[in-house]
């Protein structure tokens, strides 16, 4: 199987389904999930061979290159499966809206825009698969009007400057090195002079860090995710963000090779720690910011920041352990965060509203969401048993036995600050009282719930048998030159400490089973109302009564004068003056003739002066 | 084979010693606290007269999680109970070390939550937030305390520090670690949610906070969690500072010394409010872990 058929099949296919659509709709549907399926398939046919294939050369001479290795195929596989369970939960979520031709053209688009940019082998194809990517994710985000206009123009000025960043690392290579192809750039860089390579990385890591939402260019992420369409917002969250993720790996590990990384300064100063710190600040801050959260989406949003600190953590501090555990966070990330958005989508599309004050005890209405909901926080947490925690194990251990406890301490309490707005974000939309307009609603229907239950499948697989995916992980581990781990199906063994997840899981499994023996030993229950319980059958107030509004108050007292978003209001603060000088400057059209002919004169006469002077021309 | 069979034997043996344990200390808890406040106070053994009464007893349920909460919460500390080494019995230590510990702990807390919230009675919210964030304010200096330790003896696994103090003496009073320790026993009532740290389940303001459905075999389940939560945090201590122990008498008597003296702090202070406790958790505890944790770090490098 060749790999033009993927890009053939994506991009055909999304055109395809949009002219489909003008035909039926359900046509257009079928068309929409069976490439979506069709696409994992093939990469999933294609793995283990590295293939690489100049499709085009006709562009100024430069070679435009399709390539697969093992860590293309672990991002193309992460996307295509993502990808494919949003749009069979977008069926039933845009029914009945408008442009739903338009949605799914756009869906399709990113979703092989991703792939190209992870297949791409050459950097001018990168940058267009990267634009194609950017472009039809900031219509998406706009889909549903209103505020989301304004945060999808927040997301394409803040990509724009990424991809300007990139298009200046990359002509800079091209007249230095006189290539664009990823390998040759990587096998000519460790001859160039190290204020070139950090001039390299600065303008690569703006690119990356903004769509990969590191502080401080992390500002358009919270208002982009909250306002898209739930099922992009899955794909915003699980991949979209990481293909920043993809570039921080080419970048550090492929086109500046680990040695060069590691030797760049020296001490704190040197550029891996500045990373690594980098990756520390953007777990703590975020996590504490979501804590305060009334929306449930944007918590989740400032949750996918932090997230996104841990895996820049584990990039950067580059070792083996931890660069496993960076790419395995990531792939375990796209799968509950999307998880999650889904979930907390199909509430939405039932109730109609994301407030966290106003929800409650959804549980009993939808168990099937609530359990994909609570493997999904428990995933994201680190709860062992969940892939989640092994990620974390791996990038903790390595902290530690490697000496940098504080970046370790770091991680740390930002999965404690994890735990707290998981719970708030679980109990308020799912525990506690329902709300009397919530008593008719219906679980949603099946096409929505199929997703979230084949993801939270694969949580718990992943958990308990880790070893299948960090196989693969340890394959791109070694193909970036670092020793293979001593890897098992059930976790990972070494003298320094070994994790048996399958050991973990028959602890809980007997001891969960003992516990429940013991419990229907007991004394029958009787299953009672709330208000008979709490009021003991008196008169209770018709309306809320359950606390959730502010659950963290005290918390939210002592902490909230020192999480304002700066960096947001610093950027806005550059927004306004922009736009303020620019009204000042729009005062010299004035639209008099004469004032016109002012100007040209005043022009000229400076120009004669300047050449008078100083003789320039 | 030999190794299997006293494998499965520790595996059996060491979750009933470490609820004996528990209860013990309940019982012997409110027999001190008694005689503090010159009360004669209930028999050692009324815990367990309690404990089987509860199980006979008519509860009421409010759903699924309600029920599998408990279950998942008190399954979860006797999971935590497995990987610690209790005297030299250390049935599944081999298999994660500190880290996995520090995680699984994590269940009981959350299945207790899970269950009480499904209950939408407000004082289980408000005791469920308190706990929360009273559990963000001690795990701060805990995992400095933790970190240090691991920094200190360079491993992750908790047999491997008990086996290197056996041989160089308690952690408690080696240099580096003397403030991390200090600093544990100072956080030591806030883990074990004894005043001044018990505004979570404060019983004469929010009705026992996430105990205020429950009723029957709920509370039973909770005591029992409640035993094996004293004897998980109590012998982490013991553990990491105090050495561990060569046999389960001598480990049994230092858990015993530690908890006495959390009894005494319990029995005279009266509760903090939570912003209090917050403000104290992260103030001295903090500042001795973290000066722990540099000294530490410094020495290693």
């Amino acid at each position: 199987m060749s790999l033009e058929l993927v890009l053939i099949v994506a991009f055909g296919g999304a055109l395809l389904t949009y002219l489909s659509g003008k035909i039926s709709h359900s046509l257009r549907d079928s068309f929409a999930v069976i490439i979506s399926l069709a696409l994992a398939a093939i990469i999933a046919c294609l793995y283990g061979e590295p293939v690489e294939k100049t499709f085009y050369s006709g562009f100024f001479g430069l070679g435009l290159v399709l390539r697969l290795n093992i860590l293309s195929w672990l991002f193309a596989i992460t996307i295509a499966v993502v990808g494919s369970l949003s749009i069979i939960f977008s069926l039933s979520y845009v029914k009945g809206k408008e442009k739903t031709d338009f949605y799914f053209l756009m869906m399709l688009l990113v979703n092989a825009a991703m792939l190209g940019v992870v297949l791409s082998g050459d950097l001018v194809s990168f940058y267009i698969f990267w634009e194609i990517m950017s472009w039809s994710a900031f219509l998406l985000i706009s889909y549903n009007k209103g505020p989301a206009l304004a945060a999808g123009m927040k997301y394409i000025i803040m990509s724009i400057i990424g991809s300007l960043s990139f298009l200046v690392g990359m002509l800079s290579l091209y007249v230095s090195f006189g290539t664009l192809n990823i390998p040759q750039i990587a096998s000519v860089t460790t001859s160039a002079s190290p204020g070139y390579i950090l001039f390299i990385l600065a303008a690569f890591s703006i690119a990356f860090g903004i769509k990969n939402a590191v502080l401080p260019f992390h500002t358009w992420l919270p208002d982009a995710h909250s306002e898209a369409p739930a099922p992009f917002s899955a794909m915003l969250s699980g991949i979209l963000i990481k293909m920043g993720t993809y570039g921080f790996l080419l970048l550090l590990y492929v086109i500046i090779g680990l040695k060069l990384f590691l030797g760049i300064g020296s001490g704190l100063l040197s550029l891996h720690s500045m990373l690594c710190f980098l990756g520390a600040v953007t777990i703590i801050i975020p996590t504490f910011i979501a804590m305060l959260q009334k929306d449930a989406k944007r918590l989740l949003a400032w949750s996918t920041v932090g997230q996104a600190g841990y895996i820049i953590l584990g990039i950067a501090f580059g070792t083996n352990l931890a660069l496993a555990g960076g790419i395995f966070h990531f792939f375990n990330h796209a799968l509950f965060k999307a998880l999650l958005f889904l979930a907390l989508g199909a509430v939405e599309f039932r109730t109609g509203t994301r407030d966290l004050d106003s929800l409650g005890g959804l549980a009993k209405k939808m168990p099937v969401v609530f359990i994909a909901a609570l493997v999904g926080i428990c995933a994201l947490i680190g709860v062992p048993l969940t892939n989640g925690f092994v990620s974390k194990w791996l990038i903790y251990k390595t902290l530690i036995l490697e000496g940098s406890p504080f970046l370790a301490f770091f991680a740390l309490v930002g999965t404690w600050g994890t735990i707290l707005y998981s719970y708030k974000l679980i109990h308020n939309v799912f525990l506690g009282q329902l709300p009397d307009k919530y008593k008719n609603i219906h679980k949603p229907p099946f096409s929505m719930q199929l997703p979230l239950i084949i993801l939270s499948f694969a949580i718990l697989l992943f958990g308990i048998l880790p070893g299948i995916p960090l196989k693969v992980i340890d394959a791109i581990g070694t193909s970036f030159g670092f020793e293979p781990l001593n890897i098992n199906l059930w976790g990972i063994t070494s003298e320094t400490g070994t994790l048996n997840t399958i050991n973990i899981f028959s602890a809980v499994l007997v001891a969960g089973v003992i516990v429940w023996i013991l419990f229907s030993l007991g004394a029958k229950s009787v299953s009672a109302a709330q208000e008979n319980s709490y009021a003991a059958g008196a008169y209770t107030p018709s309306d809320k009564y359950h606390y959730t509004v502010e659950f963290y108050n005290p918390l939210h007292r002592m902490i909230k004068p020192f999480l304002r978003d700066v960096i947001d209001e610093f950027y806005y603060w550059i927004a306004s003056s922009v736009r303020s000088l620019a009204g000042g400057v729009r005062h010299i059209y004035s639209g008099d003739v004469g004032c016109y002919v002012m100007y040209i004169i005043l022009f000229l006469s400076l120009l004669i002066f300047v050449q008078m002077k100083w003789q320039v021309w | 084979m030999a190794g299997m069979v006293v494998k499965i034997i520790q595996i059996i043996l060491s979750p009933i010693l470490a609820l004996i344990t528990g209860v013990f200390f309940l019982g012997l808890a409110r027999k001190i606290v008694a005689r503090i406040h010159w009360r004669y106070g209930p028999p050692l053994i009324q815990p367990v007269i309690d404990i089987i009464r509860l199980f006979y007893q008519k509860s009421i349920s409010h759903g699924g999680m309600f029920d599998l909460g408990i279950v998942l919460s008190l399954a979860g500390s006797i999971v935590v109970v497995l990987f610690l080494p209790f005297g030299q019995i250390t049935p599944l230590s081999s298999s994660g070390g500190l880290l996995v510990i520090l995680y699984i702990m994590l269940l009981a807390p959350l299945g207790i939550a899970l269950s009480a919230g499904q209950g939408a009675n407000p004082n289980i919210s408000i005791g469920i937030s308190r706990k929360l964030i009273l559990s963000l304010g001690y795990e701060v200096p805990l995992l400095l305390v933790l970190l240090a330790v691991m920094t200190r003896y360079k491993t992750i696994s908790i047999v491997q520090v008990v086996n290197i103090q056996q041989s160089t003496g308690w952690s408690l009073f080696s240099l580096p670690l003397f403030l991390s320790g200090l600093s544990y026993f100072l956080i030591l009532p806030a883990i074990l949610g004894i005043r001044p740290f018990d505004m979570a389940s404060a019983p004469q303001e929010i009705s026992s906070g996430p105990m205020a459905e429950y009723g029957g075999k709920y509370l039973a389940l909770a005591t029992i969690e409640h035993a094996f939560v004293l004897f998980i945090s109590i012998a982490l201590f013991v553990n990491l500072f105090l050495g561990g122990a060569a046999n389960p008498v001598i480990f049994f008597v230092k858990m015993l010394v530690v908890f006495v003296f959390g009894l005494f702090i319990h029995a005279v202070f009266p509760r903090f409010r939570i912003e209090q406790a917050i403000k104290y958790l992260w103030k001295w505890p903090t500042l001795l872990a973290f000066v722990g944790l540099i000294i530490t770090s410094f020495i290693r490098s």
